[in-house]
C-alpha cells in the first residue's frame, strides 16, 4: 500500500516537473519568435489574466534586443484590449458605469494610455527603459483596477512577476494620483503628445463610435437606393442645362446657334425640361429666345401639360400668358387641365370639348 | 514549407495583422470568406512555427516594415471597432457567429431559465447622477417625455436628413398590448433635474418558433439620449430590461436592428412605395433621376382614386373574430412568428386613428371575411427642410389574402393609404411581401433589418419570406 502511494507520488512529481520544463522551455521559444500564435495559446490556457492587462509598455525597436521581444509581442495582443478598458463592458459587474462620469483627468488619462498605444505600435520612437515601462504598467494597473489583488505568479514567468511586482509595490495609491503620475511620464517622455495625431485619431474613432452606439438595436430608417435608370434616352446639353437651371450655358447654346427648340429622343425641348424642373427663370428665358411653347413630346404633352402634371401653378400661369394652348389633348386624350389634380380654372379648355 | 511561405505573402499584409489581432483577442469577425480564409492561415502559420522559426521571424519582420504608422493605427480602430461592436453580445446568450456551422448543437434556449429567486434582484448600477424610472404611459406626462425624448433622439437616417417621430398614441398602442408589464418601460433619469435621459422597453408577446410557443419580450425603443451618447448606456440598458424580463419568468427575447449582431435569424430589406413622389424628391427621401421626368414619375405612381375590390372596407370590432381565424392560419407557415389570439388581434390589427389602419374585405355575396389587410403609422421628422417637417410614412402591418390576389389587395391598401395623404408605403420583403413589391412599384430601400432572438438558437438563418413577424 505504501509502495503503491510513493510511486504515485514520484509519478505526479515527474510528470509536474516535466510539464513545467516544457512550458519553461516553450515560453522561452515563443518570446525568441515573436510567436503570436504562442502567446496567445498561452494567454488561453493559463494567462487570461495577462491577456487583461493593458500594454502600456512603450515600444522599442523589432530589432530590439531578444529580451525585450516578448513585452512589444505581449503588448500588440494588449493594445487592442487597453484602449477601450474605460468603457469595458464584457463583464457581467456592475462597476461597467465605473468612469462613465469622465472627469477631465479621465479623460487625459485615457488620452494618453490610447497615445501609448499608438506609440507601440511605431517601431522608430524612442526606446523606453524597461524600468520605466514596468512603472507605467503599475501605474496603469492602479488607474484602472486599483490595488493589486491577483495572486503572485510563478517565478518562472519573469515578465510577469516583473509586472506584477509593479503594480504591487504601489499599494493602495489612489487611482487618480496613479494617472496623473502616468500623465506626467508620458509627457516627460513625450512633451508633445497631447498634440499627437494619435489623440486626434483616437477623438475620430470615439465619433464613429458615439454614431453606432446611437442606434445599437431598433427599427432603422430607410429610404430609397438612388438608382441610375438604364434609359436609352439621349438628351443634348442644352436640354441638360434646361433640367437644372442653368441659365448662362442656355444663353451660350442658344448664341452658339442651337435650335432652341431641338428635341431629345422622348421629343422634349429644353422648355419641356424647364418646366418639369420647375425652373420659371429659365422658362421665361427660352420663351423669351423664342421657344414654341406648344410643341408635343413624343407622347404628345406640350410644356403646359407638365406645368399640369407637376402642380407648377405659377410656370402654368407664364406659359398660359405666352400663349400656351389649353386646349391640346396628349395622346391619352388628357387636356392639361385633367392631369392637374388643383383643377386651375385659368387652364380650362376654352372650346367645349365633344368627349368630356 | 516553401507552399506555406507563399500563402503567406499572399495574403494582403494588413488584412493580415490585423486578422492577427483579432485572432490573439478570440473575438469574432462578421462572417465574411477572407477573413475565415486568414483565420486558416494563421493556425496553419502557427503549426509551422514550431519548427522553423528563422522564417517566421522574416515574416514578421517583412509585415512590420511594409507598415506606416497610419495604416497600423487604422487596423487597430477598424479591429477596436469590430470587437467593440461585438463584445457585449458575445458575452450574451444569443447565436454566436462561431456557432453558425456547428450542426452539434440543437434549436431552443441557449441557457435554461434560472429559479427566479436566482435573479438579480435589484437594479444595474447606473452613474451617481442618474436613477432608474419606470415610466407609466398612461400617464399624459410620462408620455409626454417619452415622445420627446424619443422624437429628438431616436433613430435617424445615415445622412441625418430625417427622424423617426412615433406619435404619443403609438407609444401607447405598442407598449400596451393585453398583459403588459409596466416595469418594462424603463427610463434613466437625472436625479438633480428628473430630465428623463434613457429609455428602453420590453412587451410580452408568444412566439411560435417552429412547432413551439415560447414566451418572449419584445424588445424595442432603446434611446439615449445624443448628448449621452459616449456614455455607452446602452449596455446596461439592456441588461436592466433583461433583468425585469427574467424576473417574469420569460427567458427569451426578439428584437431587431440596422447592424449585423450576433447573429440575425434573418436579414430583411426595405421596400418603399411612392405616393406622393413629389414630395419625397423635395425632401431628399428619393431622387430623381438625370434622365428622368418629373411628370413622367408622377403618372408612373398615380394610383386610381379608390379601392378596386368589392367589398372593401376598414376593419370593425366584429371582425376580430375571423380576421384572428385569417391570420392565425397564416402565419403558420413562417417559422417565425407570433401566436396571435383574438385579444391580441383586437389589440393590434383594430383600426386606431393615426395609429394603425386595417381593411377587410367582405364577400359582397356571403358577407364571409375573406382577406384583410394592414399598416401603421410611423411619421418622421424631416431635418432642416425649409417647407416639410413631417414625412407620413406607412408601414405594411400583416397581410392576408385568401381570395383578392395579394397584389389587388395591396395595391387597395396603397390607395387607402394614399387616400389617407401618406406620402410613402414602405414594406419588409418578410412573409409574401416578395411577390407584390416589384409589381406594385416599390423600390429597394437603403435599409436593413436585421431580426435577432435573444437566448434562443435557429440551426439555420432563415429567408426573409420564412419570416412571419413585425416589429413596429
Amino acid at each position: 500500500m505504501f509502495d503503491w502511494q510513493q510511486y504515485a507520488q514520484s509519478i505526479l512529481f515527474g510528470l509536474l516537473f516535466s510539464f513545467l520544463l516544457a512550458k519553461l522551455f516553450s515560453i522561452i521559444f515563443s518570446f525568441r519568435d515573436q510567436n503570436l500564435r504562442i502567446i496567445r495559446a498561452n494567454s488561453d490556457d493559463e494567462e487570461l489574466q495577462e491577456n487583461k492587462e493593458s500594454g502600456v509598455d512603450v515600444s522599442m525597436d523589432y530589432s530590439g534586443s531578444d529580451e525585450k521581444q516578448p513585452l512589444i509581442v505581449r503588448q500588440k495582443d494588449n493594445e487592442v484590449i487597453d484602449s477601450d478598458d474605460d468603457d469595458d463592458d464584457e463583464e457581467d459587474s456592475d462597476d461597467d458605469w465605473e468612469g462613465v462620469e469622465s472627469t477631465e483627468l479621465d479623460e487625459a488619462f485615457s488620452a494618453a494610455t490610447a497615445f501609448v498605444a499608438a506609440t507601440a505600435a511605431d517601431r522608430s520612437s524612442q526606446k523606453v527603459s524597461s524600468d520605466l515601462q514596468l512603472q507605467l504598467y503599475g501605474l496603469y494597473k492602479i488607474a484602472t483596477e486599483g490595488p493589486c489583488t491577483v495572486p503572485q505568479p510563478s517565478a518562472l514567468k519573469m515578465t510577469a512577476r516583473a509586472k506584477w511586482n509593479a503594480w504591487q509595490k504601489l499599494g493602495a495609491m489612489p487611482p487618480e494620483e496613479a494617472m496623473q503620475k502616468y500623465i506626467e511620464i508620458i509627457t516627460e517622455l513625450y512633451p508633445t503628445w497631447a498634440a499627437g495625431s494619435s489623440s486626434k485619431k483616437r477623438g475620430e474613432n470615439a465619433n464613429e463610435r458615439s454614431s453606432n452606439d446611437s442606434r445599437p438595436m431598433g427599427p432603422v430608417f430607410s429610404s430609397f437606393i438612388h438608382e441610375e435608370e438604364s434609359d436609352e434616352l439621349k438628351l443634348d446639353a442644352i436640354h441638360a442645362f434646361a433640367r437644372e437651371g442653368d441659365n448662362e450655358n442656355l444663353i451660350k447654346c442658344v448664341e452658339a446657334g442651337i435650335p432652341v427648340d431641338i428635341k431629345d429622343s422622348e421629343g422634349r425641348t429644353p422648355l419641356h425640361w424647364a418646366v418639369d424642373r420647375g425652373h420659371i427663370e429659365t422658362t421665361e428665358l427660352l420663351l423669351s429666345r423664342n421657344a414654341d411653347v406648344n410643341l408635343k413630346d413624343n407622347e404628345g404633352q406640350t410644356p403646359l401639360h407638365y406645368a399640369a402634371v407637376c402642380e407648377r401653378e405659377s410656370i402654368a400661369e407664364l406659359l398660359v400668358k405666352k400663349n400656351a394652348a389649353t386646349d391640346i389633348k396628349d395622346d391619352d386624350g388628357n387636356y392639361p387641365f385633367d392631369l392637374s389634380d388643383s383643377k386651375w380654372p385659368w387652364i380650362q379648355p376654352q372650346a367645349p370639348s365633344l368627349d368630356r | 514549407m516553401v507552399q506555406t511561405h507563399k500563402t503567406r505573402l499572399d495574403f494582403p499584409l494588413g488584412l493580415f495583422s490585423a486578422a492577427g489581432r483579432r485572432l490573439t483577442l478570440c473575438c469574432t469577425p462578421i462572417n465574411s470568406k477572407p477573413q475565415t480564409q486568414v483565420r486558416l492561415t494563421m493556425s496553419e502559420k502557427g503549426s509551422v512555427n514550431n519548427d522553423t522559426k528563422d522564417q517566421n521571424t522574416s515574416d514578421l519582420e517583412i509585415v512590420n516594415s511594409d507598415l506606416t504608422v497610419d495604416e497600423l493605427s487604422r487596423e487597430v480602430q477598424d479591429t477596436l471597432s469590430v470587437s467593440q461592436r461585438h463584445k457585449f453580445w458575445e458575452t450574451q446568450p444569443v447565436g454566436q457567429f462561431k456557432d453558425l456551422r456547428d450542426a452539434s448543437l440543437s434549436e431552443g434556449p441557449i441557457e435554461p431559465p434560472t429559479p427566479i429567486s436566482e435573479v438579480k434582484q435589484e437594479p444595474y448600477n447606473l452613474p451617481n447622477l442618474y436613477e432608474w424610472v419606470t415610466c407609466d404611459l398612461s400617464s399624459a406626462d410620462t408620455c409626454a417625455e417619452v415622445y420627446n425624448l424619443l422624437s429628438n433622439n431616436y433613430v435617424e437616417d445615415d445622412e441625418n436628413m430625417f427622424r423617426f417621430n412615433y406619435s404619443k398614441e403609438f407609444l401607447q398602442w405598442a407598449l400596451h398590448p393585453p398583459g403588459y408589464y409596466k416595469t418594462w418601460h424603463i427610463g434613466v433619469r437625472v436625479k438633480s433635474s428628473k430630465k428623463l435621459v434613457a429609455f428602453i422597453t420590453g412587451i410580452p408577446a408568444r412566439m411560435r418558433v417552429r412547432s413551439e410557443i415560447v414566451s418572449m419580450a419584445e424588445v424595442n425603443f432603446l434611446c439615449v439620449h445624443k448628448k449621452l451618447r459616449s456614455k455607452r448606456l446602452a449596455p446596461v440598458m439592456i441588461k436592466e430590461v433583461t433583468r425585469r424580463v427574467h424576473l417574469e419568468n420569460i427567458w427569451q427575447a426578439a428584437y431587431t436592428a440596422g447592424v449585423v449582431l450576433p447573429t440575425p435569424i434573418t436579414s430583411c430589406q426595405y421596400w418603399h412605395r411612392s405616393l406622393n413622389p413629389k414630395k419625397l424628391i423635395d425632401v431628399g427621401f428619393s431622387r430623381l433621376g438625370p434622365r428622368m421626368t418629373m411628370s413622367r414619375t408622377l403618372k408612373l405612381y398615380k394610383l386610381p382614386d379608390s379601392p378596386v375590390t368589392p367589398g372593401f372596407r376598414k376593419m370593425e370590432l366584429r371582425d376580430v373574430p375571423a380576421v384572428t381565424r385569417l391570420l392565425r392560419a397564416y402565419l403558420l407557415q413562417f417559422v417565425v412568428a407570433p401566436d396571435f389570439d383574438e385579444l391580441d388581434v383586437e389589440h393590434w390589427i383594430l383600426p386606431k386613428e393615426e395609429v394603425v389602419d386595417s381593411y377587410v374585405v367582405e364577400s359582397p355575396e356571403d358577407h364571409e371575411i375573406t382577406d384583410f389587410c394592414s399598416f401603421y403609422t410611423l411619421p418622421s421628422s424631416i431635418l432642416g427642410h425649409p417647407t416639410h417637417s413631417i414625412l407620413k410614412a406607412a408601414y405594411s402591418y400583416y397581410n392576408v389574402a385568401t381570395k383578392t390576389p395579394l397584389v389587388q389587395l395591396m395595391n387597395d391598401a396603397l390607395i387607402a393609404a394614399k387616400q389617407k395623404d401618406f406620402d410613402v408605403f414602405n414594406a419588409l420583403d418578410v412573409m409574401h411581401n416578395e411577390t407584390f413589391l416589384k409589381e406594385l412599384k416599390y423600390g429597394p430601400g437603403d435599409g436593413k433589418l436585421h431580426y435577432y432572438l435573444y437566448n434562443y438558437r435557429l440551426k439555420q438563418i432563415l429567408r426573409p419570406s420564412e419570416l412571419g413577424l413585425v416589429l413596429l
